[in-house]
């Protein structure tokens, strides 16, 4: 689909319990997002059709999408509950390590990695404890 | 990205973020292959990744196995008992599980052209290092209204280790004495219960008997066993335990001692020389943090590291100690989500009620994991430093509630900073309104007409004492009018000599009948109302 890009998601540690159970899923996000990560004319998920794409232009600065958008993304459209447990002071919460291709966000810039199309993002919580 | 903050500089000029890692985004162990993961600024690579983790936990473990260090740096592993794994199907203990089968348990020895162990089968080479390991798990459901039972999911978690044998326990054991009986042989142990006094608070709203019958309570002050109230059974008994105690942090220390000397008793009783928890770096460190906020700082090595055995009536130690070990010390929750990952290790995780601790220990875990993620080399620095603390005196006994090393003459150390004496003028104008034949009693410093009697109080670690005592806004529990206000202790409490401790029985305290209760209070209402006329 023209202006979007398809993505991976796996969900681990209990943080697929947020997620509706599944832990594997996956969305289409449109390649160029707003810069402010708003979500509003976002399609949400793998089956629907609707291109956001001409919506964009008209709110404003746009970016590249990236993992920040992606986060965002989650949370307005796939997270089930509790919100407060995926995301805190605008980024991923403490706790959940992030894997961009078997990758660690980390070594790739975190939120401002920019997505391509078919890459998988592992969300894993560390809080299960000992 | 953050300002620098310098008011000189350019409003819209950001300090760049620096990295959490080296210059080089390879790894840092082979230099070959490109970094898939950052741990405390080090990159490792995913083929690196897993040998490492299995090093630090190989490192942690193996100087302690053998009874005796030896003087070979690289000697035969073998311990005098059987390995036993606490498992509460969280992260760390699900990868202990995995690495303990895969180090010690799965390998098979070399076998010779007839299929027989190469060297015959005495040969040291095929010797393991524990003949067998258990793997305890203690089931808390019985303490959360409508929590589910998990035992038989966690079994067949432990049955895909087939070298491993799984014992099932349930935190209410420690209230059942024929789970007593089990592991410390045929015994006469009674079941003890408590009566809590609050610790100098006055709650408001309740009649001026009560209020009386209050101060009096202060006045007793300290922990005493009585004799059985009534039969409960061991599910009762430790919802009654847990309810009486002043708050969610006390619950919350509670449920990991009752869970931990459970396993510990276990342990021993089963021959084991070796018993291995599961605890992170992560979550080491947000318990220690905890435990010394709540007033365990004297125990602190035991937090990281112990030899245990139960104490015998003579106050002595078993010869047979139990190894309490924590492998894992060195890896960070990072590395153990990693680890499961990228090994397929499949994780039960923990209830949805039981993950939501409450109290300091969830305010600790907190800060603990946010340090994590921004400055990981910090939640090592709390570990570190806790190695290094060491109590200047030797222990005075064993807490009969933690079973762990006990500070001598906690009580008089409270005294020292503790007020207890209210002829201090200000004191005393801010409670003028308690009538002045009562106020005599608060006043430690004149002699008590009450003679002293031994209390529960001597033989507590300050930890448990505070965890018992501690002062809650919700008030202390008051039982319906007939209803005994005791509630029920641990069955280890009362192993070991409480009748030579005087706690009970001849020379212990007994239990006040209420009518002469009624009528010590009735008397200072008497005296309130000399004084009013």
């Amino acid at each position: 689909m023209a202006g979007t890009i398809t993505i991976k998601l796996v969900f681990s540690g209990g943080l697929e319990l947020l997620f509706g159970n599944e832990q594997n899923q996956s969305v289409l996000i449109p390649s160029f997002v707003p810069s402010d990560n708003s979500t509003h004319s976002s399609s949400s998920s793998s089956s629907s059709t609707t291109s956001s794409h001409n919506d964009i232009h008209s709110t404003g600065e746009t970016k590249a999408a990236d993992l920040e958008y992606l986060i965002y993304h989650l949370r307005d459209h796939l997270l089930k509950e509790r919100p407060e447990l995926f995301m805190e002071n605008g980024t991923i919460r403490p706790g959940i390590l992030v894997l961009i291709n078997n990758t660690d966000w980390e070594l790739e810039g975190e939120g401002s990695y920019q997505l391509c199309n078919n890459d998988e993002i592992v969300f894993i919580s560390t809080l299960h404890g000992g | 990205m953050s300002s620098c903050g310098n008011p000189a500089a350019d409003e819209q000029a950001l300090m760049p973020r620096r990295l959490k890692f080296g210059n080089s985004k390879d790894c840092v162990r082979c230099r070959l292959k490109p970094g898939n993961i950052v741990i405390r600024h080090a990159v490792y690579c995913q083929e690196c990744f897993t040998p490492m983790v299995d090093m630090k936990f190989r490192k942690a473990l193996e100087p302690s196995v053998n009874a005796r260090a030896g003087t070979s740096k690289r000697p035969k592993l073998k311990a005098s008992g059987n390995l036993c794994l606490g498992f509460s199907g969280g992260l760390g203990s699900s990868i202990l599980l995995d690495i303990v089968h895969n180090t010690y348990f799965s390998s098979q020895p070399p076998l010779d052209d007839s299929g027989r162990p190469r060297g015959g089968t005495n040969h040291p080479r095929n010797a393991s290092v524990w003949p067998s390991c258990i793997v305890c798990y203690v089931e808390v459901c019985g303490a959360f209204a409508g929590m589910q039972d998990r035992t038989e999911d966690i079994r067949s978690v432990v049955e895909r280790y087939p070298s491993f044998d799984f014992v099932p326990l349930r935190i209410e054991d420690a209230f059942d004495g024929s789970w007593w009986t089990k592991v410390s042989g045929p015994n006469t142990t009674p079941q003890v219960w408590l009566e809590l006094s609050k610790d100098g608070l006055i709650t408001d709203g309740r009649t001026a008997a009560m209020h009386l019958f209050n101060i009096l309570n202060l006045a007793l002050s300290g922990l005493h066993v009585t004799s059985d109230v009534t039969s409960l059974t061991p599910v009762e008994a430790m919802r009654s335990y847990l309810s009486s105690l002043p708050t969610q942090t006390a619950i919350s220390s509670a449920l990991q001692n009752l869970t931990r000397v459970l396993i510990l008793h276990t342990a021993h009783s089963r021959g084991s020389s070796h018993l291995l928890f599961g605890s992170s770096l992560t979550s080491l460190s947000i318990s220690l943090l905890s435990s010394i906020s709540q007033g365990g700082g004297y125990a602190i090595r035991e937090e990281l590291q112990e030899e245990w055995a139960p104490v015998t009536a003579s106050g002595s130690k078993l010869s047979s100690v139990l190894r309490v070990v924590r492998p894992l010390r060195d890896v960070t929750a990072k590395e153990c989500a990693v680890y499961v990952w990228w090994n397929n290790i499949s994780v039960i995780g923990r209830d949805k009620q039981r993950r939501a601790i409450l109290g300091i220990a969830a305010l600790t875990k907190n800060f603990v994991v946010g340090l994590e993620k921004d400055y990981p080399s910090t939640v090592s620095t709390i570990a570190r430093t806790c190695e290094k603390l060491e109590p200047k005196d030797a222990p005075s006994g064993q807490c009969r509630l933690c079973k762990r090393p006990m500070q001598s003459a906690i009580q008089e150390w409270k005294g020292r900073i503790s007020i207890r004496s209210y002829s201090d003028d200000k004191l005393a104008t801010d409670l003028a309104y308690i009538p002045s034949a009562c106020r005599s009693i608060l006043d430690s410093s004149t002699p008590s007409q009450v003679p002293l009697l031994p209390s529960l109080t001597d033989f507590l670690c300050y930890s448990c004492h505070t965890m018992l005592t501690s002062r809650s806004s919700r008030g202390v529990k008051q039982s319906a009018p007939g209803v005994s206000s005791a509630t029920p202790l641990p069955i280890w409490v009362a192993d070991c000599g409480l009748h030579e401790d005087e706690l009970m029985g001849i020379g212990g305290r007994r239990k006040i009948p209420e009518e002469e209760m009624l009528h010590t209070v009735a008397k200072f209402l008497t005296d309130d109302q000399t004084c009013e006329e």
